[in-house]
């Protein structure tokens, strides 16, 4: 078993960057009970973001961030107001098309504005290897994940120790409550959203180096999201960094034992799986709740 | 009467449009609208009157059309055997689906159905041996009714039409039948139906699986008329949006609505790919781009879609003239 410290190591890579894109949707789903289907989109915005600063200016990616961070976090404040603000008491399924809708416009302004090309960034870092206990990686994947978990355990601390996290944790367990309460929950839902697509926003910064960028590369992230996001149960943060770990594994995993080709039919088969059994998730019920699963 | 008049006027201009407009790019379009409405129709079966909105109906869609393709190449057997094996494998997916997921509602159902149809996009485009993998299927053209094979649009637009109408009928059986208010009781209010003894669950699969064979038709029909069949395209998420798009726009669960969505977005569609085709291929992107925005506003401001809210206005003015 040469392999096994580089499968475990590949996992808990991978799980770190798909911790920080999940831990944005199901905290727009725990705390505004939206399922945003245009996730995947901002993620492929941060791509673009990336991919453009490097070309253009030479800029690596990681100094990016810097930038990526407050604009997403705009992005998000814009699109909160101009979209999601009028749906969120809205039924499911206006809800569900909102984001669709608005997952479809985004996807075509990529293709719009930069085709639908193949483009890759390649910063001197991803040509590093780096070894951890004998097995090879390169730097961009080790720089990723640390970003990645650097942010996660950021937004972690935010909501338990400020008093903006309080008043979302609040919200998210009884939005009519915390409006008694004197919280303006529009504020909230505000702020919960602009959190999520900056969260993401700075995954897709993160992961340019590591998967080629167009206009619906999204898709293929924010699925895997979904699976991570109902295996944790939605809503639940720290249930999306478990189900984070257990995709990472069974894709790094199931590519070794049947071959890359096959590993999205494995997650989703077992996404169908958890949907079927455990729609509320591994270890969540609050989310499940709420839409009367 | 009164009731099916928008619909004798839409089908009726349809029929008659052949006979004085010769063009070649109208009667296209003529045939992609009808197309695309009855497979909104379809999709309106189970996401409009049974309230079981889903985003993988692709997959039924990508079924009908793999099975006509590979049985004409591989077994050189006749379209509508495919479309009939089509509509049986369809129907068999959709009560696996509509059964392992009939506890799931709204998101949920959503997830579950997209995930379904990317399962098959994954299988169909890897598995080469069966499928012939990414590259997708060319329909062989035989001319003739009992292979499926027009050279004249004005042919297509007559089939077309014959699977638009029956589409359009068995959504207005719904609207009229018991089964058809009980699958209203059900999408209403789930449980205080199941509390009058309707069996929802079982109607809820049978209204998914007879969606899905419908839908399975028209992927069929769509392959023959195409005559090619694309992995990335019959089975993309794009797609499955697309049927949604036109019934949500038009009206769910209403049986005209798939098909004024339909006029609206695909004669929309066809006309910006006209114009922008000449400029540059990323162009085309602009219409899907307004389809995006179209279908926020939309949902926003008359969920109920046009011909919901026409009919609401129609009343509204008709109570006015009697008052």
């Amino acid at each position: 078993m040469t392999a096994l410290p580089q499968l475990l190591i590949s996992t808990v890579l991978l799980g770190g960057i798909y911790a920080l894109i999940a831990v944005g949707l199901t905290l727009i789903f725990g705390i505004m009970r939206v399922v945003n289907f245009a996730h995947g989109e901002f993620l492929m915005l941060g791509m673009y973001l990336a991919f453009w600063s490097f070309t253009w200016w030479g800029v690596d990616p990681y100094f990016i961030l810097v930038v990526a961070v407050p604009l997403f976090f705009a992005i998000g404040l814009g699109v909160y107001a101009l979209v999601m603000r009028g749906v969120i008491h809205a039924s499911h399924n206006v809800q569900i098309f909102t984001t669709v809708g608005l997952s479809t416009a985004l996807q075509n302004v990529a293709l719009v504005l930069w085709t639908g090309d193949f483009r890759f960034v390649r910063p001197w870092e991803s040509s590093v290897v780096v070894r951890i206990l004998g097995a090879a990686f390169n730097l961009s994947q080790v720089i990723a994940f640390a970003v990645a978990l650097l942010f996660t355990l950021a937004l972690f601390a935010f909501m338990k120790w400020t008093h903006a996290g309080r008043v979302m944790r609040a919200t998210a367990q009884d939005g009519e409550a915390a409006t008694l309460m004197g919280i303006n929950t529009d504020r909230v839902y505000r702020l919960a959203f602009a959190i999520g697509i900056a969260c993401v926003g700075v995954a897709g910064v993160l992961v340019s180096p590591l998967y080629s960028v167009y206009p619906t590369a999204g898709l293929q992230f924010v699925l895997l999201a979904y699976v991570v996001v109902v295996l944790g149960g939605l809503g639940d943060m720290v249930g999306a960094l478990l189900g984070a770990l257990i995709v990472a594994g069974v894709e790094v995993i199931g590519s070794y034992v049947f071959g890359s080709a096959w590993k999205e039919v494995i997650y989703f088969v077992l996404f169908i799986a958890v949907l079927v059994f455990r729609p509320a998730g591994l270890f969540g019920q609050r989310g499940a709740e709420a839409l009367g699963v | 009467m009164r009731r099916h008049a928008l619909a004798v006027g839409f089908f009726g201009a349809a029929a008659l449009t052949p006979l004085v407009i010769h063009d070649g790019f109208f009667l296209d379009s003529l045939v992609l609208i009808l197309m695309w409405g009855a497979v909104s129709g379809a999709w309106n079966v189970a996401g409009g009157y049974a309230g079981q909105v889903s985003l993988g109906h692709s997959a039924f869609f990508g079924i009908g059309a793999y099975s006509a393709a590979l049985m004409a190449t591989r077994l050189h057997a006749s379209p509508w055997l495919g479309m009939l094996a089509g509509a049986v494998v369809a129907t068999a997916a959709g009560l696996v689906i509509g059964y392992l997921s009939n506890r799931l509602k709204g998101p949920y159902f959503a997830l579950a159905t997209i995930a379904f149809s990317q399962v098959l996009l994954i299988v169909a485009s890897r598995w080469r041996a069966f499928t012939a993998g990414s590259e997708g299927v060319p329909v062989p053209f035989r001319p003739g009714f009992w292979t499926l094979g027009f050279a004249s649009k004005v042919s297509w637009v007559y089939l077309v039409l014959c699977l638009a109408l029956a589409i359009y009928l068995v959504q207005v059986y719904l609207e009229r039948s018991r089964i058809g208010y009980q699958l209203a009781g059900v999408r209403e209010d789930e449980d205080a139906a199941q509390a009058l003894g309707i069996p929802s669950r079982r109607l809820k699969v049978r209204a998914i699986a007879a969606s899905a064979a419908l839908t399975s038709v028209c992927g069929t029909l769509w392959a023959q008329y195409v005559g090619f069949v694309d992995p990335f395209y019959v089975f993309s998420v794009d797609l499955s949006v697309r049927f949604a798009l036109n019934a949500i726009i038009g009206g769910v669960g209403t049986a005209m609505g798939p098909f004024v969505g339909s006029l609206l977005i695909t004669s929309l569609e066809t006309t910006l790919r006209a114009v922008f085709s000449d400029i540059r291929g990323g162009l085309v992107g602009i219409y899907l781009i307004i389809y995006g925005c179209l279908l926020i506003v939309v949902v926003r401001l008359i969920p109920q879609g046009l011909v919901g809210w026409f009919g609401q206005r129609i009343r509204a003015a008709r109570r006015y003239a009697r008052a």
